[in-house]
Parts: C-alpha cells; structure tokens; sequence
C-alpha cells in the first residue's frame, strides 16, 4: 500500500507538471466546449437537452487520450532504465504497475470533473435526466479506467512510446468497432446471431453506450469494466515479470 | 555477507554466468574482476534480486535471492551500472521518492544525512539533469546507502568518472566497506588492487581466480621470474646463470638480468646468489619480478583461452613443464 501510494503520488505530481497532460486537457475541453455549444443551441427549446452528451462523448475521444497518458509510464522507465533501480526495491510489480495506473485514472478522473460543468449549465437552463447523466459519468469513469489499463499494456511492452501510443488507440479502436463488427456479421446471415451477439458483448459501446450513457445501470456492464481493468493490471504486470526474467 | 553456490544464468543458447562459487564477507570489499561480458552484471542483478538465476543458490544476508526476495531487497543498497536516475527529479526528491517505496523512518533526516556522506549537501534541491556524471553517481550512490543496507552491490562505480571523481569514490568505497559487506565490479585492474580486500576473477561466465591481491601475486610469484643486477657486464653475467642447475631461461633487460626457472616450484634465487659471490661480482639486487594485478589477471584469462581452444594440449603441456 505505501509503495503504490508513493508511486501513484509522483506519477500524478508528474501529470501536474506535464505539458502534455495540460495540452489533452486543453484541446478536450475545447472541442467539448464547442461541440456542447452547438449542441444546446440545436437542442434549443426543440428536445431536451441531454446530460450524457459531454460523457459520452469523452468516452469516444478516450481512444486518443488514454494512449497519450499511459504511453509514458512504463516505456519510459524501462527505456532510462530506472526500471532496474525500482524492481530491485523491496515492492511488487503489481504495486508499481498499480500506482501508476491509479495516477493515470486519476487525471483521467479530474478531467471527467472538468467535463462535469456542462451538466451544471443544462441544470441552469433546463431539467436534465438525473438518472442518465448519474449513469453516464459513473459509466464514463470506469470506461475510462478499463481503456488506460489495456492501453497501459503496451506501454509495458515496447520501449518506444510512440509505438505504445499508436498500439494502444488501436486497441481501443478496435474495442470501440466490436459494435460495427457485430452488425456485420448479422448481416452476413451465415453464422447464428449468437456470433454476433458475442462480438457485439465484447466490446465497448455494448456495456456503455447501449446501457450506462442512458442511466441503466446493470453490474454485468460494471462487471465487464472491472474485469477488464483486472485483467490488463494483470497482463501488464506479467510483461514487466517476464522482462525482468530476461533482462 | 554474500554466499554464492553454483550459480548459473542462461538466456536462451547463452550462458552468461557458469557455476559460479564465492563468498564476500562483512567488513570487506569484495570486488568482482573481468573483462567486459565476463558475467559481472549478471551475478550483481541475481543477487540484487532483479532477475532469478537459471540453477544454484545465492544468500545474501542470510536470505535466499530467489526465495526471499523482499528480504533481501531489504537489506541491499545496489548502484546499477550507468546509473539510471530520473532526470526531472532533484537529488532529494529522488532519495524522498525511493525512500518512501522502502518505507524509511524519519526520511527527511536520512535523506539529508546521506547526501552529507556523499557530498552533495549544496545541490540537494538540483534537478538530477543539471548534475555532472560524478556528481549523479554519488546520487545513485546516496540512494544505495539511504536504508543502511548491510550489504552494498556497486556495479561499475567508477566508469566515465576524472581522476578525480575516480579517486574520491575509491576513497568512499573503502571508507564504506569498513561497515558493510561490499561488492563492487571493475574491469579496472589497478583500481581493484587498490581498493579490494579480497578479489574475485571472473572470465567467461567462471572464476578463474579469487584471493587477496597480495595472494594472487605471491601465487603467481611463487617459482616465478627473479631479476638480478650485478655490477658487472651483463653479457658476461648471462653465461654463468645459465650453467645453473634450475635456471631455465636467462635474459636480458637493458642492465638487468632476467631468470626464468626450468620449474615453477624451483626458487633459484640461492644458487644465483652464491654464483655471483663467487664469481667476486658486487650483488645490488635480487627479486623476484614484480607481479600486478594486471599480469595475474592476462595470464588467467589467457590460460581460459587456451583451456577452451584445446584443453588437452594446454594438460599435457603443463605437464611437461611441470616434470
């Protein structure tokens, strides 16, 4: 606990004084500035106004930012080498690979807070759907953890953080596109529809979109957020193992 | 105290270390001699726990490498070689940082204390990038030291230093070895002379020598070369040494002679002596040729050379020369 507090404490401390994390924050709140405002504007007296527009729309950039925020963490260290000096201190992996990611949700999370505003102004201007926007900035959350951890793992796999970026915007794109994939697959009409189904449940949209970002709260869609956090702190921590096994 | 059994890495169709044996104990340098890929690295990251070994065992105070890792991690102070720091840090953030992962008591004050020790109380607050090489390898040094470790693993400490920076950690590391079980890795033969209690001679993934320096030369002197300067004309010297019984080779050296018994266990300094006394010459010096570190250590190494080309050759080879 005190090693993962100690790691989680300089990873966020780094974030603060990164220029980077400062520029994801800028251009996000820009572009939802300005997509939210020509969005209330549309919406104008036609129909309400939805909460879950900021959300979820957050989510769908993840697929930029959570590669920009883990691309550093491990790459880095393993890179400098300061990864030798770390693994030789009486922690475990997971402690490390823990803090690190918990700093990286955690900016994550405060840009979420950011986002939170424009709520605020919709409650000023009109009666959003309280059950919704709860749904989707608690699912947006978890959405947001579940891709920097799959994204974290490239991260721990090559040393270049250009390549980890790059690989981890794929990953999550592909996630993202089980949906697309889904329907093409029904549409084929040569396998059942439980193929379908399966590559459809897979991927992200089907445990946010379709459920959190419009207030339904289910625990199997929690469930899938959190194992897939799991599962990736998991994997993670096995890659640094074994390089450590190698090195 | 550092105990080390048999120990083995692989990776993959390379074997970097093979069966390696040795002890390091308390109030001692130790230090680790070979050339460049000799294995030193390797044994140091085992038994600093960072990567397991293929076969055999390692203590390191009192605690397996393998099986009681954290116990272990506990209780060493390692310098990787290069020295990885983080440069966006200053030299105490760092210590902070790596302190508060080990869980130091008063950490401030020990962070302060180590910095003392090694010198860099006045740049304390500096970020790392902005320190010179020898400055950054005293903050890799202060963080090896900041838990009190009682053993210490310096891989390469003096690499890339001045004179200088070399003499002054030189001077730390014996000052530290008083108090601590140290091992330090060099493939700088006169600096582990100068500093080691004991030395341990690491060529290809095996020992091929371990003693203290002063062992190793007499080891090496034993029935070795004997130089001897008379007062007379070496050319007429020549002929008289080689008359006698024991005297291999003789040489000459500019004004010197050089004699090389016919056997390593022959010690053919009394019977030069007599010789020259009765020959009426004036004796002014009879010695055996200094040996270093550095012949000691060629010598090693190129009798591994010879043992893994042929080894049979080089057996019946000693042989004859020991009959």
């Amino acid at each position: 606990m005190r090693a993962i507090f100690a790691v989680f404490k300089r990873e966020v401390g780094l974030y603060f004084r990164s220029p980077i994390a400062y520029a994801i924050a800028f251009a996000l709140l820009l572009f939802l500035g300005v997509l939210f405002n020509g969005y209330v504007v549309q919406a104008n007296s036609r129909f309400p106004a939805d909460p879950t527009f900021a959300p979820s729309l957050l989510t769908f950039l993840t697929f930029l930012i959570a590669p920009l925020l883990t691309m550093r963490l491990l790459a880095e260290e393993s890179r400098e080498g300061t990864l030798e000096v770390l693994m030789t201190l009486p922690m475990n992996e997971s402690a490390f690979i823990i803090g690190k990611f918990l700093a990286a949700w955690f900016y994550y999370t405060m840009l979420l807070l950011v986002s939170a505003i424009y709520y605020l102004i919709l409650t000023q201007i009109g009666v959003p759907d309280q059950g919704a926007a709860f749904g989707a900035y608690f699912g947006a959350w978890l959405y947001g953890g579940a891709v920097l951890a799959v994204s974290m793992i490239w991260s721990a796999i090559t040393e270049d953080q250009v390549v980890a970026a790059f690989l981890g915007a794929a990953t999550i794109l592909v996630l993202y596109l089980a949906d697309v994939a889904a329907i093409w697959i029904a549409g084929q009409g040569t396998t059942s529809s439980a193929t379908a189904d399966f590559v459809r449940e897979l991927g992200l949209p089907a445990h946010y979109d379709a459920t959190l970002a419009r207030g339904i709260v289910r625990a199997e869609d929690i469930l899938y957020f959190v194992f897939m956090m799991i599962g990736a702190l998991f994997i993670t921590t096995r890659i640094v193992e074994t390089r450590r096994w190698r090195a | 105290m550092i105990d080390v059994q048999n120990l083995t890495k692989r990776y993959g169709e390379v074997t970097a270390v093979r069966g390696i044996s040795f002890t390091a104990s308390p109030g001692q340098v130790t230090g680790f001699l070979g050339p460049n890929g000799a294995g030193k690295t390797t044994t140091m990251r085992i038994l600093t726990g960072f990567t397991p070994p293929t076969s055999g065992t390692a203590k390191v105070a009192g605690y397996d490498v393998f099986d009681q890792s954290m116990e272990v991690r506990k209780r060493v102070g390692y310098l990787p070689e290069n020295v990885p720091l983080y440069r966006d840090m200053t030299a105490r953030g760092y210590l902070m940082y790596l302190g508060e992962i080990r869980g130091v008591r008063n950490l401030r004050r020990k962070a302060d204390e180590v910095l003392e020790r090694v010198g860099l109380a006045n740049r304390a607050e500096s970020r790392i990038r902005t320190l010179s090489k020898g400055m950054r390898q005293r903050v890799g040094l202060a963080q090896a030291l900041l838990h009190d470790p009682e053993v210490l693993i310096l891989d390469e400490p003096t690499i890339g230093l001045d004179p200088y920076q070399v003499l002054e950690l030189r001077a730390l590391v014996r000052e530290l070895g008083r108090d601590h079980t140290l091992l330090f890795s060099t493939h700088i033969l006169s600096e582990a002379e100068q500093v080691c209690d004991r030395v341990v001679i690491i060529n290809q993934g095996q020992i091929v020598a371990q003693g203290s320096p002063a062992e190793l030369r007499q080891e090496l002197e034993r029935g070795g070369r004997v130089l001897v300067r008379v007062d007379a004309p070496p050319a007429s010297v020549v002929p008289v040494l080689q008359g006698l019984p024991g005297a291999g080779s003789v040489d000459v050296q500019f004004d010197n002679v050089v004699v090389t018994p016919s056997s390593p266990d022959i010690d053919p300094r009394p019977e030069i002596a007599r010789a020259i006394v009765q020959q009426g010459w004036n004796l002014i010096e009879l010695r055996p040729v200094a040996v270093n570190l550095e012949e000691i250590f060629l010598e090693l190494t190129r009798q591994e050379a010879a043992q893994t080309d042929d080894a049979q050759a080089y057996a019946t080879e000693t042989e004859t020369a020991a009959s």
